[in-house]
């Protein structure tokens, strides 16, 4: 039961918490109540039966055949009463308790002028209505056990108000013996059936628990896989983040010792050779056709070589090796409007969130640029709770926006790669603040 | 074309533009008296050679971000008179305003694309190698450009802009002349009528011009 695996809590397992096999009759009566209610029916009834029986062999009554199988018929119905207990309990002990009503109404009479009608006079089979009492309490609201409880004692209170006078030579220990036997066997009934609820409630509320318990591992141990997963994504991210910049870099740098340096090389070469045939004009070139031809190669040279600055630069600006702080002083001299600039950062970040930052300066300062018309601008960029603040304001008209596929959103999106955030704060009329904070590492 | 040869020594990482430097230099009757691929070498060369002129690049072994640069600030301290001309893939302000504080006699800083103009390159070393003051016109312009003097810069007629970017460069008037193509007595009205605007001293050394020039537009 407390197990919580429902098809084996009354079976005898092999190797169970049973030192010896459970009987297979007690499951078997569980799954057929009606059966057991029957027979409990059946056996009030007989015990009616054989009380009659008793009675005539002991001589103390004789009884005519009518009033014999009356008796036996109020019986029967009576006993009736406990079959559908369990399914309708209220309305079992409400026909039950009629019938012991009747019973008590014409069964006794106060005294012996008007004969009782000895059909009615209560048997074994009254005990129906201890049985009810006994479910009411055990399967019904204890309201209406308690109102149940009542109403039968009031009914044995009627029995013996009504029995009494009529056996008034004798008094005193039969009329005792009487209340406290049938209104102490309601009583019990009462109790057992309430013990029988409060039982059945605690080992629900064990269950209960026991699922609830079961329930709570299982959520913990997903929660757990979770937590694991998430921080093993978060590593691969951190990782991927990291290659990719430390890529970059090492792009720019092969750029930077190859392609780059072989191509000022050949400017020079081109810028020897356009001298020296401008040196030697008019000798053999006959047009100068030539010195044309290499003076548009040299500006080429020199134009590719700008335009490849550019590139390299854009993939990873050398200036940031040289810290956040350089980088940014670069980017604010660069710029078409005065920046101030203020940096202090204690510990350097990981070179992908430099980058990050630098390229959202970038961006940032261009925009202000273009569209702000502010007069100055303000970079600041320092530690706070162990993470990189980066500011940037302007004085211009504001009213920018994060529109979707905008400058700003695909800043946004590179910031969050690093579980980092962007805040615009840009009022029409200005002033703009951005605020992007960052990890230290990714 | 420079009349008094000069001892150089050469900082470059990369064999083809070393190789590339150095032969231009001896055509044009230069004496390379070392050429170097990392920073260290370069100190020892220039502490046995004392030449007249070191040029250096910015990125070199080994971890190719600033050891020219580095190493060219440690140059001008221990030997004012061998000029430092710095030379680099990438203009970064900062490593300008590095490079120039104090006294930037003899000091120079320029895009690596300048050798494609070789005139003009060799007269640079030249320039460097007798104390003179050689920046780059990409740093001039970007100054030029985010000066906090911009009103007063406002003042100044385009072609006193083009003569005051030509003086931040560190050319003199000849070469301003030469730039412009027109007489160097135009120049040096365009000088003193710069100079007067900006209500700086005026001054016939070059040298001296072009530190006020800078300390101006840095101010």
């Amino acid at each position: 039961m407390l197990t919580g695996s429902a098809p084996s809590r009354t079976t005898a397992t092999p190797g169970g918490a049973h030192p010896w096999p459970v009987p297979k009759v007690y499951p078997w009566l569980r799954g057929h109540p009606t059966v057991v209610d029957a027979t409990l029916a059946a056996a009030l009834f007989l015990a009616s039966i054989a009380e009659l029986f008793l009675a005539s062999i002991a001589g103390t009554q004789n009884w005519p055949p009518d009033v014999v199988v009356g008796t036996a018929a109020f019986s029967a119905a009576l006993a009736v009463t406990v079959v559908p207990r369990r399914r309708y309990p209220e309305a079992a002990f409400a026909v039950a308790i009629a019938l012991v009503a009747v019973q008590i109404a014409f069964g006794t009479q106060p005294s012996n002028a008007t004969p009782p009608v000895r059909a009615l006079e209560p048997s074994a089979a009254d005990a129906a209505i201890l049985v009810l009492v006994y479910t009411l309490a055990a399967y019904r609201p204890r309201r209406i056990s308690v109102t149940g409880l009542a109403v039968t004692l009031l009914a044995v209170a009627a029995a013996i108000g009504r029995w009494a006078p009529a056996h008034a030579p004798h008094p005193g220990a039969p009329l005792l013996g009487a209340v406290v036997g049938l209104g102490g066997s309601a009583l019990i009934a009462w109790v057992l059936g309430d013990h029988m609820a409060y039982r059945r409630a605690y080992y629900a509320s064990l269950e209960d628990r026991a699922e609830r318990a079961e329930a709570e591992r299982d959520a913990q141990a997903r929660i757990a896989a979770a937590a694991e997963r998430a921080r093993e994504l978060q590593e691969q991210r951190a990782r991927a983040v990291d290659e990719s910049a430390a890529r970059l870099r090492r792009i720019e740098r092969d750029l930077h010792d190859g392609a780059q340096v072989r191509l000022a090389a050949l400017a020079l070469a081109l810028g020897e050779i356009k001298e020296n045939l401008a040196v030697a004009a008019g000798g053999a070139d006959d047009d100068g056709r030539i010195a044309l031809l290499v003076a548009a190669a040299h500006e080429n040279a020199k134009q590719t070589l700008a335009a490849l600055r550019d590139l390299a630069r854009g993939i990873h600006p050398p200036v940031l090796d040289r810290g956040l702080g350089a980088a940014l002083s670069t980017l604010a001299e660069a710029c078409a409007i005065p920046v101030a600039l203020s940096v202090s950062i204690a510990e350097r970040p990981s070179p992908a969130i430099e980058s990050i930052a630098y390229f959202c300066a970038a961006e940032l300062l261009a925009n202000v640029a273009k569209h702000s018309r502010a007069s100055r601008a303000t970079i600041s960029a320092g530690d706070q709770g162990g993470r990189l603040l980066m500011t940037v304001t302007d004085d211009g008209v504001g009213g920018a926006r994060l529109s979707p596929g905008g400058g700003l959103a695909g800043l946004l999106e590179r910031v969050q790669t690093v579980d980092g955030r962007l805040e615009l704060d840009s009022p029409p009329g200005g002033p703009t603040i951005v605020t992007i904070e960052l990890p230290r590492h990714a | 074309m420079t009349p008094s040869p000069l001892r150089i020594v050469i900082a470059e990482d990369a064999a083809i533009m070393r190789d590339g430097l150095t032969q231009t230099l001896t055509r044009r009757g230069h004496d390379v008296v070392a050429a170097v691929a990392d920073a260290e070498s370069l100190r020892r060369e220039v502490d046995a050679h004392l030449p007249d002129v070191a040029i250096i690049d910015v990125r070199m072994p080994p971890t190719h971000t600033d050891e020219g640069l580095r190493a060219a600030q440690a140059i001008h301290n221990d030997h004012p008179k061998v000029g430092v001309l710095v030379f680099s893939q990438y203009i970064e302000t900062q490593a300008a305003a590095e490079l120039f504080a104090g006294a930037p006699a003899g000091v120079g800083y320029l895009l690596k694309d300048r050798v494609a103009d070789v005139s003009e390159f060799v007269e640079a070393i030249s320039r460097v190698a007798h104390g003179g003051t050689v920046l780059d016109p990409e740093v001039v312009r970007q100054l030029l450009r985010t000066s906090r003097r911009g009103d007063f810069l406002a003042t100044l007629t385009p072609r006193e802009r083009e003569v005051l970017s030509l003086i931040a460069q560190g050319r003199s008037n000849t070469a301003i002349a030469d730039a412009l193509v027109i007489s160097p007595r135009v120049v040096e009205k365009h000088v003193a009528s710069i100079f007067a605007k900006l209500g700086l001293a005026p001054s016939d050394n070059d040298n001296r011009r072009v530190i006020a020039a800078l300390k101006y537009l840095e101010s």
